[in-house]
C-alpha cells in the first residue's frame, strides 16, 4: 500500500518568445512562437502511508510545480500520478477531502473579513465535520496551536505567523491522510517556525498522515523529515535518508574541543583547523578517523570539553545543489 | 450508502454552501461599499440617459420613464462583474484556494456573484425609487410579480454570458476589455440605448432573439405591462435557449482553460 506514486512525471510550460525590435514584433503578431520550458522530466518515487519526507531543491528545481500535480491543481503533461488512490487531476471531492495543501506564502484563502472562527465553521460545514468531532479538533487545534486569541480576529488583521497558525488550524480541522506542505516556516520567526514543526511532527505521529514538505530552512528539513527527495532542474538527484546524504556528501565531521592551553600546531596535525577563538578549536575531520583522533586529542591535550557534530545542513545540501549528489 | 445518502443530499448541500458563500462574501464586500457604489453608478447611467433622451422624444408617452426605471432597477440587480472576482482570482493564482475545496468552483462564483448584487440592490433601489418619483412612475404589483420569471432567468442569463467572457481569463490578460465589448452589446441590444418596442421592424426581431434582450428590456418590459401573455413565454424559451448555449459554452472553457492553468504567484 503506497499513500502516493509518482511515475515518469513531466511538467513542460509553453513561454511565449519574441526577438527584440519592430519586425520581431510586428511577425510575431503573425506568427506567435513558443518555447517549451520543461520544469519537472521524469520524476518517480513513492511514499508510504505516514510517511514524512522533505522534498528539497533550489529555486525552480520543480518541488512546487510537483506538489501542485499531487494536489490536482495542475495538469501534468505526462506521466502517471496516484495520490491515496485518486487521480489528483480529477478533483474529485472524497479526494480532495482528504488532502489538505499548506503554502507560507498563502496560508489562508478566501473571505479575509471573516473572523477565525467564522472561517473554521464555515470548513466544517464545506468538510462535512460532524460537530462533536469539530468540538473536539477546535478545542485541541486552539490549545496545541495557541489560538485562543485569534478566534475573534478578521483573517486580513493577522500576522503572517497568525495567518499560518490559523491556515493549519483550518487545514488540519478534517483531518487530512495527505499533507503537503510548500515553505511552512516562510516568514515565520524562530518560535512560529519550532510551533509549527512541533505540530505538524505530532499531528503525522498521532494520525498517520503522510507528509511532503518543500522547504528552504534546512531546520525544517532536519527536525521533520527522516527521508529526502531531492529534485533539481525537474530531475530526482537523489532519493533517501537524509542522514546518508550527508555522509555521502560530507566525508568528514566536525570536532569542537575547548582546551584554552592547546598547542596549535598539534591540533593542526589531527585535523584541518576551521576555526579558532578563545580556546575553542573546530576541526575538520575525516569520518573514519573520528573515533582514532578524538581518542589522541583527549589524550594529548588538556581538553575541558569536546563534541562531534555533522557538517551543517546547509553545507550539505549547497553543495548537492552545486556540485550535484553524484 | 453513505455515497447515495451525500448524493441524495446533495443539491440541498449545494444550496447550503450557496447560502454560507453569500454570507461570507456580503461581508467581505462590505469593506468595499466605496467601490459597490462606483458599480452602481456605472450601472444606473445608461437607463438615465436613455431615459432623458427618449423622454424628450416622446413626452407624452409614460411608458418611457416606467420601462427605464424599471431597466435601471433590472440593471443593478442582474449586472454581472465576474471580471473582477473570478478573471482576477485566475490572475493572481487565489483560485487555487477554491480548486483545493471539495466543492464546485461556481459555488465559490455564484455566491460572490449574488452578494455583489445584494449590495447593488440595497444601493440602487434609492435612486429608482428617487426616479420614479420625480418622474411620477407608477409600475401595477401584477405586472411587477408577472415579471419575476423572465427577471430570475435574465439574472441567471446576464450571470452565464458574463461568465463566459470571463473564462477567457485563462488566455488572456486582456479579460476587462472583453467583457467591456459584452457590455456594449448589452447596451446596443439589450434596450438601453432605446426600448425594443422603439426599434425599426427587423431589428427589433433580431433584439428579440438575441440574448441580451432577454438580460435587461425584457423583464422591464414585462414589469411596466407592455409585453404579456404568450410573447413572455416566448421570451422565456429565448431566455431558456440562451441560459443552455452559454452555460455548456462555459463547461467547455471551462474545462480546456483549467488544463492550461499554471497557478501564477501561489
Amino acid at each position: 500500500m503506497t499513500a502516493v506514486v509518482v511515475e515518469d512525471l513531466c511538467m513542460t510550460y509553453r513561454a511565449p518568445i519574441r526577438g527584440s525590435g519592430w519586425k520581431e514584433t510586428l511577425s510575431s503578431v503573425f506568427n506567435r512562437q513558443y518555447r517549451e520550458v520543461p520544469a519537472v522530466r521524469n520524476v518517480s518515487f513513492t511514499l508510504a502511508p505516514g510517511e514524512v519526507v522533505g522534498f528539497i531543491g533550489p529555486n525552480g528545481a520543480g518541488k512546487t510545480t510537483t506538489m501542485k500535480i499531487l494536489s490536482g491543481l495542475l495538469h501534468a503533461t505526462s506521466g502517471h500520478v496516484q495520490v491515496l488512490g485518486f487521480t489528483p487531476a480529477q478533483r474529485r471531492s472524497d479526494f480532495l477531502r482528504r488532502i489538505a495543501f499548506i503554502r507560507g506564502s498563502q496560508p489562508v484563502g478566501g473571505s479575509q473579513e471573516l473572523t477565525v472562527l467564522d472561517t473554521l465553521r464555515y470548513q466544517r460545514l464545506l468538510y462535512e465535520v460532524p460537530p462533536a468531532e469539530y468540538r473536539q479538533s477546535l478545542a485541541e487545534l486552539t490549545d496545541l496551536l495557541d489560538l485562543e486569541d485569534l478566534l475573534q480576529r478578521q483573517l486580513r488583521a493577522l500576522s503572517l505567523g497568525e495567518k499560518m497558525r490559523a491556515g493549519l488550524a483550518l487545514s488540519l480541522l478534517y483531518r487530512p491522510q495527505m499533507m503537503f506542505l510548500d515553505e511552512p516556516t516562510l516568514g515565520l520567526d524562530v518560535t512560529g517556525a519550532t510551533t509549527m514543526r512541533r505540530f505538524v511532527a505530532e499531528y503525522a505521529e498521532q494520525t498517520g498522515a503522510t507528509v511532503l514538505l518543500t522547504s528552504h530552512y534546512m531546520a525544517d528539513v532536519a527536525s521533520l523529515c527522516p527521508r529526502l527527495v531531492l529534485i533539481d532542474k525537474g530531475k530526482v538527484q537523489y532519493d533517501g535518508k537524509l542522514d546518508e546524504l550527508a555522509a555521502k556528501l560530507s566525508p568528514y565531521k566536525l570536532v569542537r574541543l575547548t582546551a584554552p592551553n592547546a598547542d596549535e600546531q598539534r591540533l593542526r596535525d589531527a585535523g584541518e583547523l576551521v576555526e579558532a577563538s578563545n580556546g575553542t578549536w573546530v576541526l575538520r575531520v575525516p569520518r573514519e578517523e573520528v573515533a582514532r583522533t578524538t581518542a589522541r586529542l583527549l589524550t594529548e591535550l588538556d581538553v575541558a570539553d569536546l563534541a562531534v557534530e555533522e557538517a551543517p545542513l546547509e553545507a550539505v545540501i549547497d553543495r548537492a545543489y552545486r556540485e550535484g549528489v553524484g | 450508502m453513505t455515497v447515495s445518502a451525500a448524493q441524495y443530499h446533495r443539491p440541498a448541500r449545494l444550496l447550503h454552501l450557496i447560502a454560507l458563500r453569500i454570507r461570507m462574501e456580503v461581508l467581505e464586500w462590505s469593506g468595499s461599499w466605496w467601490f459597490l457604489l462606483t458599480l452602481v453608478v456605472q450601472a444606473i447611467v445608461g437607463p438615465l440617459i436613455g431615459m432623458f433622451v427618449w423622454s424628450a422624444v416622446y413626452p407624452a408617452d409614460p411608458y418611457v420613464a416606467t420601462y427605464y426605471v424599471a431597466l435601471l432597477l433590472v440593471t443593478v440587480m442582474t449586472e454581472s462583474f465576474e471580471q473582477f472576482t473570478f478573471s482576477e482570482k485566475i490572475y493572481d493564482g487565489t483560485i487555487s484556494h477554491d480548486l483545493l475545496k471539495p466543492q464546485p468552483v461556481i459555488i465559490s462564483t455564484i455566491g460572490t456573484n449574488l452578494a455583489i448584487r445584494i449590495w447593488l440592490t440595497v444601493m440602487g433601489i434609492p435612486v429608482a425609487v428617487l426616479t420614479g418619483l420625480a418622474f411620477g412612475v407608477s409600475l401595477t404589483w401584477s405586472a411587477v410579480l408577472s415579471a419575476l420569471p423572465v427577471f430570475a432567468f435574465g439574472a441567471i442569463l446576464s450571470f452565464c454570458w458574463i461568465l463566459l467572457l470571463s473564462l477567457t481569463a485563462f488566455w488572456t490578460e486582456r479579460v476587462h476589455s472583453i467583457v467591456g465589448f459584452g457590455w456594449t452589446l448589452n447596451f446596443l441590444f439589450g434596450g438601453t440605448i432605446a426600448p425594443l418596442a422603439f426599434l425599426p421592424g427587423p431589428l427589433r426581431e433580431i433584439g428579440q432573439i438575441l440574448p441580451f434582450y432577454g438580460m435587461l428590456g425584457l423583464p422591464a418590459d414585462v414589469a411596466t405591462g407592455r409585453v404579456h401573455g404568450p410573447p413572455v413565454l416566448t421570451g422565456l424559451a429565448y431566455q431558456g435557449a440562451w441560459i443552455v448555449v452559454f452555460s455548456a459554452l462555459a463547461v467547455v472553457l471551462w474545462r480546456a482553460g483549467i488544463r492550461r492553468y499554471t497557478v501564477v504567484g501561489a
